[in-house]
């Protein structure tokens, strides 16, 4: 046990020290960061760049309403985005099209509108610009002509077009989820927080997996394995490794989650004080239930044990990082599978295929907790499922100790099936 | 009970491929032991299986009058044949941590490794990266991880492979005082120039077979003195078809000359003193690697 304990402690200071293990750590909440106060900021502010629109009006009545609707859009410092030079159709359409070109080309016009004479019944506008990248430009570009188009057809047929809007007005809908706590708004907090914890742990079997199987082909290929042989059983280095990457995870964790907390705290003023025009968005968020968070660890490290021995046999029996690239492919199926099933599982999460999938132990993490954070599963499934995982690591740990102990002193030839079903019954 | 390692009709099988065959083995405590043979012949497993890095299909290993078991493990030092340490951690770290997993106390490492260090003078690099040492150095300080611990038996498997001649003398040395001081050194290798310089015991073993074993003194005497060591100038290829000699070893300006028994050295040492430039004729045992080719060579046919 001792040894086990040295093993852990060299696994966990020679990861934690490593560059990469500080700059994903420093990077991860920049990243968090980033990904939720940068779009606020940019919904804020970024309202693109100044146009000069030549606009040609061939029906000679779309050009005021237009140019009234276009001056409704702002820039952040409240003048007009868009300033509209009114240009008169000429006979040469064509011509004239060449002309506004060349006057783009100059940049006198950031670009230019042309309404033919028959927009009216069924003519195609044209926008003429350097850049046609701007999708939401040419969006707005297209919208507010329809509308003021629109507008002149109802008011032709003698309609009023405010009466029609307000007739075709879409029925809202809240969505209300109904739990033990009671009823409560929900707009896609729930979904987020699912999505986020299976992510997490998707991300975790993937990346420490990684990493285990880079440490344990490391001592493989440094040779360096033999010298620890002679002192502490295979199972024991094989453990201490788990173990100690394990530990360097939650490290990772507990400083992400500490700045997680950070961020719930003091995220709004951050972004309050960045960007002040930012509001706080109708975005609300069903509560999480504390059995979520628990059920999270539990599947959590039942997962990562699960897919770590995993790993390490596979480094263990492979030469270099491309055989095992090979031999992980079972291994990475079984982390895919549960990604490809979330949708189903989420649209029915208590159907016979959704229940028989989350019970299988190599799916169980992503979908079993994936269930039970959409709605509680009956309690003997979530047993059922947490003690085939028991059952099925300690059967794995004793399967990939024995590939292992061969597997770390067998160099050469990339091992087949059969020949690892042989080391298996070695004595 | 008084051997260092006892090994009883032991064989280990790979699949189809059989590794060591009722192999025996009795080391006496405080000698050096030459664990002999050509590569493939089984030296390793041997080895691994002395130190229970493998476990035998047949047979039973005793190791300082006991069973193996893991206490045991505290009290042998091994430097493998494929060396290697961990490449981003420190010298000093990689040793604590190697001698840590021996059972050494933390508080009792750092004093050893100081020690050894110094003694292969490598002091000022124990805060260096093991990546940063030269390939000489790293095969220092594995050499120091083997025996940081203070092991009773120490098991070296080629240990002078790689070495240059400075090395290889500075370990040699370092044997000979761990022998002086009552460890048990066992090491493998195909190099018969060294086995003879400080062997005490050998066993030469070929396709998982002993084949040869044994005092060194008394394996020698019982091939006799019909051995002729010669050094000459010019060409000594007429010797060839001579009915007194058994077999000739020519090296080019060098030779080992085996004669038939009752065969007169002195007959052959007239004939070449008319043919070429006699530099050193001198008659006495046969080579420990004679002996070696002629015992592997005849298990080959």
């Amino acid at each position: 046990m001792k040894k086990i304990w040295t093993v852990i402690k060299r696994e966990y200071i020679s990861h934690v020290r490593t560059k990469a293990f500080i700059i994903s750590t420093v990077l991860g909440p920049v990243f968090m960061l980033a990904i939720t106060v940068l779009p606020v900021i940019m919904a804020v502010s970024g309202k693109g760049e100044k146009s000069t629109l030549a606009v040609v009006d061939g029906t000679g009545v779309l050009q005021a309403d237009f140019a009234g609707e276009l001056a409704k859009f702002k820039m952040g410092d409240g003048s007009e985005k868009y300033t509209v030079v009114p240009v008169a159709p000429e006979a040469d359409a064509d011509a004239q099209k060449s002309e506004l070109g060349r006057g783009v080309m100059s940049g006198k016009y950031s670009g230019y509108l042309y309404i033919p004479a028959d927009a009216l019944s069924e003519g195609t506008a044209e926008y003429a610009s350097r850049q046609t990248s701007d999708f939401n430009q040419i969006e707005t570009l297209s919208h507010t002509l329809s509308d003021v188009v629109v507008g002149k057809r109802l008011k032709a047929e003698g309609l009023n077009p405010d009466k029609i809007s307000a007739y075709t007005k879409p029925v809202k809908m809240d969505t209300v989820k109904v739990s033990e706590k009671g009823r409560e708004r929900d707009t896609g907090g729930s979904f987020i927080v699912t999505f986020v914890l299976v992510m997490v742990l998707y991300m975790t079997m993937f990346m420490y997996g990684a990493m285990i199987l880079r440490g344990v082909l490391e001592e493989k290929t440094n040779r360096v394995v033999e010298v620890v042989l002679s002192s502490l059983r295979p199972f024991q280095l094989m453990m201490g490794k788990i173990l100690g990457i394990a530990l360097v995870g939650l490290t990772q964790y507990a400083i992400w989650a500490l700045f997680g907390y950070f961020l719930t705290q003091y995220g709004g003023s951050i972004v309050g004080s960045i960007a002040p025009g930012a509001k706080a968005s109708g975005f609300a968020m069903a509560s999480i239930p504390p059995y979520v968070f628990v059920y999270f660890v539990v599947f959590f490290i039942l997962g990562y044990l699960l897919y770590a021995t995993l790993y390490a046999a596979v480094g263990s029996a492979s030469n270099n990082e491309k055989e095992a690239q090979q031999m992980l492919f079972p291994v990475t199926m079984c982390l895919i599978v549960p990604i490809l099933m979330m949708q189903y599982v989420m649209r029915s999460p208590n159907s016979s295929l959704s229940v028989i999938l989350s019970m299988i132990p190599f799916f169980a993490p992503i979908l079993m907790l994936q269930r039970i954070s959409i709605v509680l599963p009956p309690l003997t499934q979530v047993l059922g499922s947490i003690v085939l995982m028991i059952l099925t690591t300690v059967g794995m740990v004793w399967l990939s100790a024995k590939i292992y102990r061969v597997g770390i002193l067998m160099y050469g030839k990339k091992p087949s099936i059969p020949e690892i079903v042989k080391w298996i019954r070695y004595k | 009970m008084n051997y260092a390692v006892e090994m009883e009709h032991v064989s280990k099988k790979f699949g189809a491929f059989t590794a060591v065959k009722d192999l025996s083995l009795k080391i006496p405590r405080g000698a050096v032991f030459g664990l002999l043979g050509p590569n493939g012949a089984g030296k390793t497993t041997s080895i691994r299986m002395m130190l229970d890095i493998i476990i035998p299909d047949e047979g039973k290993i005793g190791i300082l009058g006991r069973a193996m078991n893991e206490a045991m493990k505290s009290k042998i030092g091994y430097l493998p044949e494929d060396r290697g340490l961990y490449p981003k951690m420190k010298v000093g770290e990689v040793l604590e941590f190697l001698a840590e997993i021996k059972g050494v106390p933390r508080s009792a490492a750092p004093a050893a490794l100081d020690k050894w260090l110094a003694k292969f003078e490598l002091a000022e690099w124990k805060d260096k990266k093991v990546e940063q040492l030269s390939k000489g150095m790293q095969q220092k300080i594995q050499f120091i991880a083997t025996v940081v611990h203070d092991p009773e038996l120490i098991i070296l498997d080629e240990p002078f492979g790689g070495l240059d001649p400075v090395n290889t003398k500075l370990l040699k040395d370092v044997m000979l005082e761990l022998r002086a001081d009552g460890k048990t050194i066992v090491f493998s290798t195909h190099r018969m120039e060294q086995v003879e310089m400080i062997c005490d015991d050998i066993c030469l073993i070929n396709k998982g077979e002993a084949v040869l074993r044994g005092r060194l003194q008394d394996i020698k005497k019982e091939y006799g003195k019909n051995t002729v060591v010669l050094e000459y100038e010019g060409s000594i290829d007429f010797l060839k078809g001579n009915p007194d000699i058994e077999k000739i070893d020519d090296y080019g300006r060098a030779a080992e000359i085996r004669l038939k028994e009752k065969a007169d050295p002195q007959e052959i040492l007239k004939i070449l003193a008319g043919r070429v430039r006699v530099a050193k004729f001198e008659i006495q045992e046969p080579s420990l690697n004679a002996i070696f080719i002629e015992k592997v060579g005849r298990s080959e046919q």
